[in-house]
């Protein structure tokens, strides 16, 4: 089942084959702006709408929900996407089901949260590509009659730096670091929103939940440290955090195999 | 290819772009890890691997451990025969073990920087001190090893002879971290409650960082740099170690976020690990820190602060003009970093004997 943390992210072939992709769109772009003969008025300015949309439409691919999560809204569990598979939340109110459920309550309000987020981090995008390619066109000179193959990695350089430049001016605000961890908090409250259902739907069927699982492995963990101190202690050796390192004798002593976690 | 329809310049691009993909087609089932090793202790999910020695190791020699990232593998420090900082420190005559973390699984969610650090790195430290007769070793942590071998050094002085970190950071508050700043408001009890962190995820987050340049950029310069064929498998050994990622046991990086990026607990202190405080100043050994200038994931700020701020009397830098990554593959980071830690070493054993 995909979760809010199962993140796209940027998969290595996926991206790659992308890169290629936009490096062409783009010299296409730069091919268009040069100016088709003598006396041509075409410039750059022409590229600059084209080229902000472009950038802004990766932005908002590539970074949906900031770095921290895939979107939540991608895995069946946007607003629209109520009831579907995974993410039900639950009959109608009528009847036994008229009765309250706060949690239902909490991942609507999460899921409004995180739509909101999602819109401003989508303002800053547009925002970046704006000034990206306001930036490229002010220092990309006149463009040449038929950019040469080096000539086109030159002007595509010239816009990575641009817009580099302008994502980093951005990234560096500290609203948008507050807007970051924000998004990572919904993400992560949804994340354990949903698997409150899950637990919900896997003790209606007897089976043990996570939350009984992780109760037992912090019981057997103090068991194991409890353990290990008393083995410490029963061959005369003190226990290893309080030992003062240094002495050979001792520091043997403490280095016998430990229980496996 | 379709897109490659007008101009010469298109024409000529397209040709690298082929011959670029036609290379890295071969170069699909490269190899990773090139030194020969063994496993010589097993700490939950924590292995400790002996390298084998090129030649005889003088009997002298004072075992090295090197502490990786949790964040990362630890094959990039053995990435190929010359590009190896692992091979280049065998080739001087050390005898070098390296802890490599594992996968922690969903039953390690609530394993934390303690268990880390006192039991898993403090298990490998005692198990190696054990196998040579030695009361002491040197110590190397790598990235956010770093950060671990620095807590553990100020809390067991005694069995750290010499402390070398790499890339470490220690300020997380300099005005260049960006990753801090993003993760300053991030609820980490929450975090801790999501379970393991997926390793794509946190990747995802360092790609965010210069997003231009580390997902598009870098694959255009390949594409059409005319790469050879050793070029384009450097290349994939790289993007493979980069995008293996494993994940993250949810208590320690809920921690490292909360202690270390957002209460800078090393610069400000008030850091206990098992209710013993963590000091910087309790580190009195010699302390080598070399650093990039040209990090973007750990600034050089960050690691420079370590300077002035430990209790030893004897305190190296060296910063190198590349980024983090470039540390260990970089020319500049092959040639300098193991040339650095081996001679930093050396004078020091000359002036111990």
């Amino acid at each position: 089942m995909e979760t809010p943390f199962s993140t796209g992210g940027f998969g290595s072939q996926e991206t790659y084959a992308a890169s290629a992709q936009r490096f062409f769109e783009l010299l296409r772009g730069f091919g268009a702006a040069a100016p088709a003969g003598a006396g041509s008025a075409r410039d750059w300015s022409q590229l600059s709408g084209p080229l902000a949309a472009q950038f802004e439409h990766w932005l908002r691919l590539s970074q949906s929900a900031g770095p921290w999560f895939g979107s939540p809204l991608s895995a069946g569990m946007g607003p629209g996407a109520a009831g579907a598979a995974g993410w039900s939340f639950g009959p109608l109110p009528v009847g036994a089901a008229a009765v309250e459920r706060p949690e239902a309550q909490r991942v609507w309000e999460l899921l409004t949260r995180l739509a909101q987020l999602q819109s401003r981090l989508a303002v800053y995008w547009g925002e970046v590509a704006r000034v990206a390619a306001q930036r490229f066109v002010a220092r990309a000179g006149a463009p040449p009659a038929a950019p040469s193959a080096e000539e086109s990695l030159r002007l595509y350089q010239q816009w990575v730096e641009c817009a580099e430049e302008a994502y980093a001016e951005t990234a560096r605000s500290e609203d948008f670091a507050r807007l970051q961890s924000e998004l990572a908090n919904v993400s992560a409250a949804l994340l354990v929103e949903q698997r409150r259902h899950a637990e919900s739907l896997v003790r209606a069927f007897g089976l043990p939940t996570r939350s009984e699982v992780d109760s037992l492995y912090a019981r057997l963990k103090e068991l194991d440290r409890r353990l290990n101190e008393l083995a410490e202690r029963a061959t005369g050796a003190t226990p290893a955090r309080a030992k003062p390192a240094g002495a050979k004798r001792r520091a043997r002593a403490a280095s016998r195999p430990r229980r496996g976690r | 290819m379709q897109h490659l329809d007008s101009g010469s310049g298109f024409a000529e691009l397209g040709l690298r772009v082929a011959e670029t993909l036609a290379r890295l087609q071969s170069a699909r089932h490269v190899t990773v890890g090139c030194s020969a090793k063994r496993a010589v202790l097993q700490l939950g999910k924590t292995t400790l691997y002996q390298y084998l020695p090129l030649s005889a190791t003088p009997a002298a020699a004072r075992p090295l451990l090197i502490c990786f990232a949790l964040v990362n593998r630890p094959y990039v420090l053995d990435l190929q025969p010359d590009r190896s900082l692992i091979r280049r420190l065998l080739e001087a005559g050390l005898a070098v073990y390296l802890i490599d973390w594992g996968e922690p699984e969903d039953a390690d969610r609530h394993t934390e920087l303690a268990d880390y650090i006192e039991d898993q790195l403090g298990g490998c430290v005692r198990h190696v001190l054990q196998a040579h007769g030695s009361e002491s070793l040197d110590l190397l942590g790598v990235c956010q090893g770093g950060v671990l071998a620095l807590c553990y050094a100020a809390l067991h002085a005694a069995q750290v002879a010499r402390l070398i970190t790499l890339t470490t950071p220690v300020d997380f508050h300099t005005p260049e971290n960006l990753l801090s700043r993003w993760v300053r408001g991030v609820d980490t009890e929450l975090l801790a409650a999501c379970g393991n962190v997926p390793g794509e995820l946190l990747n995802a987050l360092f790609l965010a960082l210069r997003p231009l340049r580390l997902t598009q950029e870098k694959y255009v310069r390949l594409l059409t740099s005319r790469p050879d064929q050793r070029a384009v498998e450097d290349f994939v050994r790289m993007e493979r170690w980069i995008f293996d990622s494993p994940p993250q046991a949810a208590s320690a990086l809920a921690q490292f976020v909360r202690w270390f990026y957002q209460d800078n607990a090393l610069m400000r202190g008030g850091l206990r690990l098992r209710g013993r405080a963590v000091e910087l100043r309790h580190i009195t050994q010699p302390l080598l820190n070399l650093y990039a200038l040209d990090d973007h994931i750990v600034p050089a700020s960050a690691c420079a602060a370590l300077r002035g701020r430990t209790g030893s009397s004897d305190y190296s830098e060296c910063a190198l003009r590349t980024g983090h990554i470039g540390m260990y593959v970089s020319r500049a980071g092959r040639e300098q970093v193991p040339q650095r830690i081996v001679s930093w070493l050396g004078a020091r054993a000359a002036a111990r004997s």
